[in-house]
Formats: structure tokens, sequence, C-alpha cells
């Protein structure tokens, strides 16, 4: 299966924006943007079934957005509740104040903070050190593939990418379709003898490990 | 600028059962602090208020790994989690009432993040925090609970607490042949213990 990423783009400049989607486009993912919280809000909803994305980058202040009956903590809030496993970026002006990154934390405990005063492209490269990544000896390629570098076999399921992405955070799977797509990422891995090895937390929970053999256990205290 | 006005939609509040440190003060400074000090992946970090800090611990699973504080009340709720469950629990400035015995109390920030920082990388015997959740033995197997996570962070402190909480942490790390286990010590505390001496792997 090979389906491009979906990458969610909260900014309320429209040049800015333009920018950023035609960045994900030509990495080939496909950006969902928003010039509003409450467009971004009705994009999560309509894509709720489909697809999950895999990144979202979100513009803290909203002062140009078009429409103002939601917020980017709105956004932020949905994220955390309903899309744990998407890595979010959160930038803005006022990154260093402690009240605005406390209120970012508050509505998303596991938002990526970054500072917009260092401009779009300090953002693009942050962004492209995320989904660039190598891991052990897995490289993302074009947003689309996971290769194991040592023999160029490429594994194209999405959610092989969140992990890799993920890495090394833990990343919770939402549907039997998708845990069942990480283990054969898992069976992928051990046949090509990669360094890398999925862990699983149970509860459908995983991520990738480099260096440590890890057995999955189930809860000692279960 | 972009607050949610809906209190009780805010993300911290979603239940998680990734290792958690609950972070309680008045206006989430201290958090900002901490998250910055938590080594990135071991923990997330939730910013609570005297007033959310109940509901949020509650969506900790299954309980709060750790709990920080300052300049704030423990709220019956709260106390009765800190008092029942072994959540290690660090405090700057004077402790307030409800706070367990086995509670941590610091006069300067950079001494509470410090220590912090050596709950989350720390190693008895080979055993060390996996990111998110669970402990990695030595030889790396990896063992899951939110009881053995907490006697790692502590050791060689422990938790005053009864000795049932603790079977299964010690019949796990015997049948993993770990040579450790959760025994009471002088302080009539919960830590952990050699069991055995063991041979360098």
């Amino acid at each position: 299966m090979r389906a491009n990423p979906e990458v969610l783009i909260l900014e309320d400049d429209a040049e800015t924006l333009d920018e950023l989607q035609t960045h994900f486009t030509r990495k080939r993912f496909h950006p969902l943007g928003a010039r509003s919280a409450s467009r971004a809000l009705s994009l999560l909803e309509h894509n709720r079934y489909s697809s999950r994305p895999v990144l979202a980058i979100i513009d803290w202040d909203l002062g140009k957005a078009p429409d103002r009956s939601a917020s980017s903590g709105d956004v932020l809030s949905r994220l955390a509740r309903e899309l744990r496993e998407c890595p979010v970026i959160v930038y803005s002006q006022n990154i260093d104040a402690f009240n605005v990154r406390s209120q970012i934390q508050r509505s998303h405990p596991r938002a990526l903070l970054h500072d917009k005063r260092d401009g779009d492209a300090s953002l693009l490269e942050r962004i492209d050190r995320m989904l660039d990544r190598t891991v052990g000896d897995l490289r993302i390629h074009d947003g689309t593939v996971v290769v194991h570098v040592p023999t160029l076999d490429q594994h194209h399921h999405r959610e092989a990418i969140r992990l890799v992405v993920h890495h090394p955070d833990i990343v919770t799977f939402h549907s039997d379709t998708a845990t069942k797509a990480v283990r054969r990422f898992g069976e992928w891995l051990q046949s090509h003898h990669s360094a890398v090895r999925l862990v699983s937390h149970g509860n459908r929970k995983y991520r990738l490990n480099v260096t440590v053999a890890e057995d999955a256990t189930p809860d000692i205290e279960s | 600028m972009g607050g949610t006005g809906a209190q009780w939609m805010l993300g911290v509040r979603a239940p998680d059962r990734s290792r958690a440190i609950l972070v309680v003060t008045v206006d989430g400074e201290l958090a900002v602090a901490v998250r910055d000090a938590v080594p990135r992946g071991m923990a997330v970090v939730r910013d609570a208020r005297s007033d959310d800090a109940a509901e949020i611990a509650d969506a900790c699973l299954p309980w709060p790994w750790m709990v920080v504080g300052s300049a704030v009340t423990v709220t019956p709720a709260l106390a009765i989690v800190l008092r029942e469950r072994p959540v290690l629990t660090f405090w700057l400035g004077a402790a307030p009432d409800g706070l367990p015995g086995h509670a941590r109390c610091f006069d300067r920030p950079a001494a509470l993040l410090d220590s912090i920082q050596r709950a989350c990388t720390a190693n008895v015997g080979g055993m060390r925090l996996a990111p998110g959740s669970g402990v990695e033995l030595g030889d790396g197997t990896l063992l899951r609970g939110a009881t053995l996570e907490s006697l790692v962070a502590s050791y060689p402190g422990g938790f005053a607490l009864p000795t049932r909480a603790f079977r299964s942490v010690s019949q796990a790390l015997e049948r993993h042949d770990a040579g450790w286990a959760a025994k009471r010590d002088g302080d009539a505390r919960m830590t952990l213990v050699r069991s055995r001496a063991v041979a360098p792997r």
C-alpha cells in the first residue's frame, strides 16, 4: 500500500500557509491546510475515519484568521485527545513567555515548541529534520517510504513512517488495520535483520528501538 | 491568542497510559521548567492547577509516576492518590498538609530539577526506565508496571505502603532472574534490595 501521509497545517497568514503547503507537496506529503482553527477542526473531523495526519504544524497566534470562532488551543486539545500519536509543532512569536508555553502544554502536553522569530526557514528545517529521519539503518524517503539502507528495500505503509518519525516515542495505534500494518512492519524489520526492532508496550502501543533487544511482556500488575 | 475556552476538553485532561509527571502550581511556570529538564520521551509533563489536579491525576493511567508541586494546597482527592499509590512526590518550598511521608522537599528549583532528571535516568543494577513506560532489565527485557518504575526511580528510597502492593513486582523480578526484589528497608519503606549477587552481564 502506498499512500501519501497527511500533514495538518494551521497558519492564519495566507502567504506562509501557501509556502508550507508547497513545501510539503514537494516532499510528497498531502497537506491539509487551514487559515482558521474552525477550518482545521473541520478537516480533522472529515479525515477522522479515512486517515490520521503524521504531523501537525500549528500557529499559536491566529490574529489574521478569517474566522475566530475557535482557537489554536481548541485544535491542540482535539489533537491531544483524539490523535495523540501525531507529533505536533506549535510556533509563536511569544514562545519564550512561560504563560504561553503553559497554555500550549495544557492544551497539548506533548506539543513541540518553535520560535516564530527564527523565521519560516528555521521551521522548515526543523520539519525536514523530523520527516527525513534516519533511525538506525532506516531512513524515510520522500515522506512515503521507509528505506532499509543496507539493502535499499522499501516499506510503504504510513504507520511505519509514523513510527520512524516518532522515534524514540511510543505511538498508539487506533485500529486493527493499523496494528496489523505495524506488526507486518516489525516482521519486515526482522526479515531484513535490521538494527531497529519493534517494541510492543501492549494496548496497541509500539515504539522502535535501535540498540536493545526487548521482549514484549504483559503488564506485571495486570 | 490560542487559549481554549472549554477547560473540560483541555488535552492535559485526556487519559493516557504513558509515564506522567503531574506538576501542580498556581501559574504553570514550574511545569515549563520541569518539561525542559525531562529527557525527551521519558515522561509526559502534565501542567495542573489545584482545582483540576485531582482530575488530571485520574487521567494519568494507572496513576501519575511523579507529582511535583509548589505553593499550592493538596486537595483531599489528590492526597488519597499520593497516600495509596507509589507516587514519587517532589515539592518546592514548604510542604503542605496531605503529602506522604516519602515526599521530598526542596528549597531551590535547581535542586528539584536535578532530582527529577536523576529519577528519569536512574539505573539500579542495570534496570532503567524505558522511554514512555516500562523498565528495561540489564538483559534488554522490557517489564511493564508502574510500581516497578516508581521503585527504580526512587532507589535507594522507597514508599511507606503495604507489602501487597509490591508483590507482583517481586514476582516479576524473580521470574526474570533480575537479582532484585521489593522489600521493606530499615525505615519501613518498600524499596528495591538485592536478592542475590548477580554476575556482571
